[in-house]
């Protein structure tokens, strides 16, 4: 019990100091000042008279929804004695493996910009700068000489990296037994089962309305729509993440989304936010970087080529840009196992450490935000709260390595010969689902299933649910997988995903 | 029945052919006895024309009604409503409705058009109350953006001024009939791009009206961003949607070709706007269509040629649709028919307008709904039949 309550004070301690800085925080104290002037406020009851005007203003709200915020992406404190690098990932193994794959990724970079002779990052003439600022909307239309530029990585060398993982304490023995691991993921990290599963993500269950499903043609509104409609309007008016995130884990109607996102990734967009906007633009117009190119081009390949997504390609280079000059994004790195490689523009031109990523999927979210500076936010949020697991190597439930290893072993489990047959023709199944995992399905999914998904991944603030929508998918193209004999026979099985429904 | 359907064509293209021959029709040529003929604009002008006096017997199909041109030359179709407009005001109609400016309340769905060289005069009035406008012009009887262009001086229409010294009768005659619009230079944008919506529309019989949407309709996008500036009045990449022109562009994309799905456009507009304005633009977009339809005959060809892979296997569903609809279970048509096919046929297409079915519960119920809030399209749906309905006006 004593060391739950100093766990929790430990918590409480960390959130209260995280706040002061913030801007809530400020307005906190403004929003107190200026009550003193109400007729309610009392001097002998000074502390319960602003306690209830809070509550009545809704600041009150407000504060609960940031400290909610805080509380879902927190990591969960460690023992009093551990370095700060086990905040980051407990397992040496994997922050030894993360290590050498960021030092590969910086070696591909550097050699590029020598082979190329382009420096990591310079300054822009005075010219080159009004242009670009001329062209802020439209850089889609600019074609660049980008041929020379190789992407500095694809999915399937990740996916290598992570399959050579190994955790040197752990034998595994010779003997193969029914409990051996037939996948490509060989590291022994806790995975959910099924009934784990069921547990977790009770409001999937058949028995419960989803959206998506349940406000189909067939079925009448009246059994499910209307109401789940309604309640969210409620939410909504209320004002509350934490019932926000618990209603959107039957699905978000398309009206609400939204707000519903922006509300339970605690966004509001302040005077201040749009600011900080336009400063990360300022910093793109004056300052190039070769990593501005790789952008620049796997946005051309993918985005532009894209059934939906096309229409927004302007905006896309407008949010990466920005993005990959964003130093606040590095404050989430204290609990990610990557480390931002050390600068070398640092001191050469002031300015702070840029990360190096692969491109994550802004796309989706152009459906929903058309004003640049919320849509920056939205996708920042999203990437430090969720897809950056993507693109580290950590032991998180929610990184990459626990989904491949919950998919192949759900695959296992649950469905065998499937798996076995596979495995045999050399179709290992995560080599075909990892790159759907790795972007969040986002370029394979119609782009309302896409968003439904994304739903579930806010409600649990989780991305488990990506693989067992992998598995989910295996499972239902099985009898024609089945039928395959070789690896690419199986990718055109599973190549057009866009017809599913994902519920 | 006897005897499989036979059909002709002077289309040679394969969304139509694959359709013939699935239902194991019979290809015939047109001299010889057909059910089914689907016909180019060329063949039908030639076919129905005064002089020929030819009369389709009772169980001959053709794919367009003979007046369709009065919907798809600019000029006839101004013309169409203006006058639909006036009889309906004659009547007494409440539809023809106006506001204290004169403005139609239901009705005002063209923008201000004039008629070139005709209504030369009328027009230059018109322009000289808004001396900043910029106006639209474009060639009656072409398609495809072609010979389109815009104004915003006078002095660059001058060739169409009755007045004009080089007027002579000869000349005259040489002048090409040009419409003339107010442009709107503040459309809805997208991505900062402007868009046009393809719709397909079928209408299976004029009277009592039935007319049916394609589900799969889809919208047309510029490659380049719109800008009202006057600079760039000019550039057809800007303003004007046609594929035929985008095409040529620079940054045309041969894979998805610039279009989205209608139902695309739904989800961002409900997404970004909100349920009720997406319902209330659908139903307006809806009725401007029916209206259209009321008041006049049907449309000319859609382009039949594929752009894209996805383009093929959308016009050959909406072919084959459109068979399942006008000729119902592939048997030899008999005018004598009636001819509301059964909703498991409809396909891709939902029932638009149903004129049997609305005047069976009275035409003044289709102004109560227009007058009161707007619905949606869902709320015109009834328990057990599923969405089958778009309208919820009758």
């Amino acid at each position: 019990m004593l060391q739950e309550e100093s766990d929790l004070s430990l918590i409480i301690a960390q959130i209260v100091q995280k706040l002061k800085g913030s801007n809530l925080y400020s307005q906190l104290e403004r929003q107190a000042w200026a009550s003193l002037q109400r007729p309610e406020i009392k001097l002998e009851s000074l502390k319960e008279d602003i306690k209830e005007f809070f509550k009545i203003s809704g600041w009150e709200k407000k504060l609960q929804n940031a400290v909610y915020s805080e509380l879902s992406v927190f990591p969960l404190p460690s023992h009093p004695a551990a370095p700060p690098e086990h905040l980051k990932e407990p397992l040496v193994y994997m922050r030894k493996a993360q290590g050498s794959w960021e030092k590969r990724i910086l070696k591909s970079l550097n050699s590029m910009c020598t082979e190329l002779s382009i420096p990591l990052a310079r300054k822009r003439p005075v010219g080159e700068q009004k242009e670009l600022l001329n062209k802020w909307n439209e850089m889609g239309t600019d074609e660049p000489d980008l041929s020379l530029f190789r992407p500095v990585y694809a999915p399937k060398d990740f996916l290598e990296v992570l399959i050579n993982l190994r955790n040197p304490n752990y034998e595994n023995g010779d003997s193969l037994s029914f409990r051996t691991h037939l996948g490509l993921i060989q590291v022994p990290l806790k995975v959910k089962d099924i009934p784990e599963l069921k547990e977790c993500f009770v409001e999937l269950g058949l028995n419960i309305g989803q959206l998506g499903i349940d406000d189909s043609t067939q079925v009448p509104p009246e059994l499910f729509e209307n109401e789940h409609v309604r309640i969210g309007q409620k939410v909504l008016a209320e004002q509350d993440s934490a019932a926000a995130q618990q209603y959107i884990r039957q699905g978000s109607p398309t009206a609400l989304r939204a707000e519903l996102w922006a509300l339970i990734l605690n966004i509001s967009s302040q005077p201040e936010d749009v600011l900080y906007y336009e400063q990360l633009k300022t910093n793109v117009i004056q300052h190039d970087l070769l990593v501005d190119s790789l952008i620049y081009k796997d946005v051309k390949l993918t985005a532009s080529n894209d059934d939906y997504y096309f229409v927004f390609e302007d905006y896309l280079y407008q949010v990466l840009l920005c993005f990959s000059r964003d130093t606040s994004v590095l404050s989430h790195f204290a609990y990610n196992s990557a480390s931002p490689p050390k600068s070398y523009i640092r001191g050469k031109l002031g300015l702070e450490e840029y990360a190096v990523f692969y491109p994550p999927n802004v796309a989706p979210l152009c459906f929903l935000y058309h004003e640049p500076s919320k849509l920056y936010q939205i996708f920042r949020e999203m990437y430090v709260r969720f897809f950056f697991r993507l693109h580290s190597i950590s032991s998180h439930p929610s990184g990459i390595v626990s989904l491949c290893l919950l998919f192949e072993t759900l695959l296992q489990t649950y469905l065998p010969q499937l798996f076995y047959h596979l495995r045999e023709i050399g179709a290992q199944p995560l080599r075909i689902s990892f790159k759907w995992m790795v972007r969040a399905f986002s370029g394979y999914l119609a782009t309302d299933q896409l968003l439904l998904l994304w739903d579930r991944i806010l409600g649990y603030n989780s991305l488990e649910i990506l693989a067992v929508l992998a598995a989910a998918v295996f499972a239902f193209r099985a009898v024609n997988l089945m039928e395959v004999t070789s690896l690419a026979a199986a990718e055109a099985v599973l190549a057009d995903l866009s017809t599913l429904k994902k519920t | 029945m006897a005897g499989k359907v036979k059909w002709v064509t002077d289309i040679e293209k394969s969304v139509l052919i694959n359709n013939f021959e699935k239902r194991g029709w019979v290809q015939v040529t047109e001299n010889e006895d057909w059910n089914f003929y689907w016909m180019s604009v060329q063949t039908i002008r030639n076919v129905f024309s005064v002089e020929t006096g030819y009369r389709l017997s009772d169980d001959q199909i053709v794919n367009h009604f003979p007046n369709h041109y009065e919907l798809t030359r600019k000029d006839l179709m101004v013309k169409n409503i203006k006058r639909y407009r006036k009889e309906l005001e004659k009547e007494g109609s409440p539809l023809a409705g106006k506001d204290e400016s004169g403005k139609y309340l239901y009705l005002d769905f063209v923008p201000v058009t004039y008629m070139l060289p005709a209504d030369y005069n009328l027009f230059v009035e018109e322009f000289r109350k808004s001396p900043s406008s910029t106006w639209i012009m474009k060639p009656c009887g072409k398609a495809q953006g072609k010979g389109i262009f815009l104004i915003n001086k006078l002095s660059q229409i001058k060739k169409w001024s009755r007045d004009s010294k080089t007027s002579s009768f000869v000349s005259q005659s040489n002048k090409e009939a040009y419409v003339i619009s107010l442009y709107i230079n503040n459309p809805l944008l997208i991505g900062g791009r402007k868009f046009d919506l393809r719709l397909y529309v079928l209408v299976s019989t004029y009277r009592p009206l039935r007319c049916y949407m394609y589900k799969l309709g889809f919208c047309r996008f510029c490659t380049v961003k719109y800008t009202p500036s006057t600079s760039e009045l000019d550039n057809m990449f800007v303003h004007l949607t046609n594929v035929a022109i985008q095409k040529h562009g620079e940054d045309y994309n041969h894979i998805h070709g610039g279009k989205w799905t209608v139902s695309n456009l739904r989800l961002y507009l409900e997404s970004t706007r909100g349920k009720e304005v997406t319902s209330k633009l659908f139903d307006e977009i809806h009725w401007i269509i029916v209206q259209s339809l009321k008041a006049v005959a049907v449309n000319a060809s859609p382009s039949l040629t594929s752009s894209t892979a996805n383009d093929r296997i959308l016009k050959y569903n909406l072919i084959n649709d459109t068979l399942n609809i006008a000729v119902p279970n592939g048997e030899i048509p008999d005018c004598k028919w009636n001819k509301s096919p059964p909703k498991e046929v409809l396909g891709n297409y939902e029932i638009l307008y149903d004129e049997e079915l609305a005047q069976g519960d009275g035409a003044d119920r289709e102004l109560r709904s227009r007058q009161g809030q707007s619905l949606g399209p869902r709320a015109g749906r009834s328990r057990d039949s599923g969405r089958a309905v778009l309208t919820t006006w009758k």
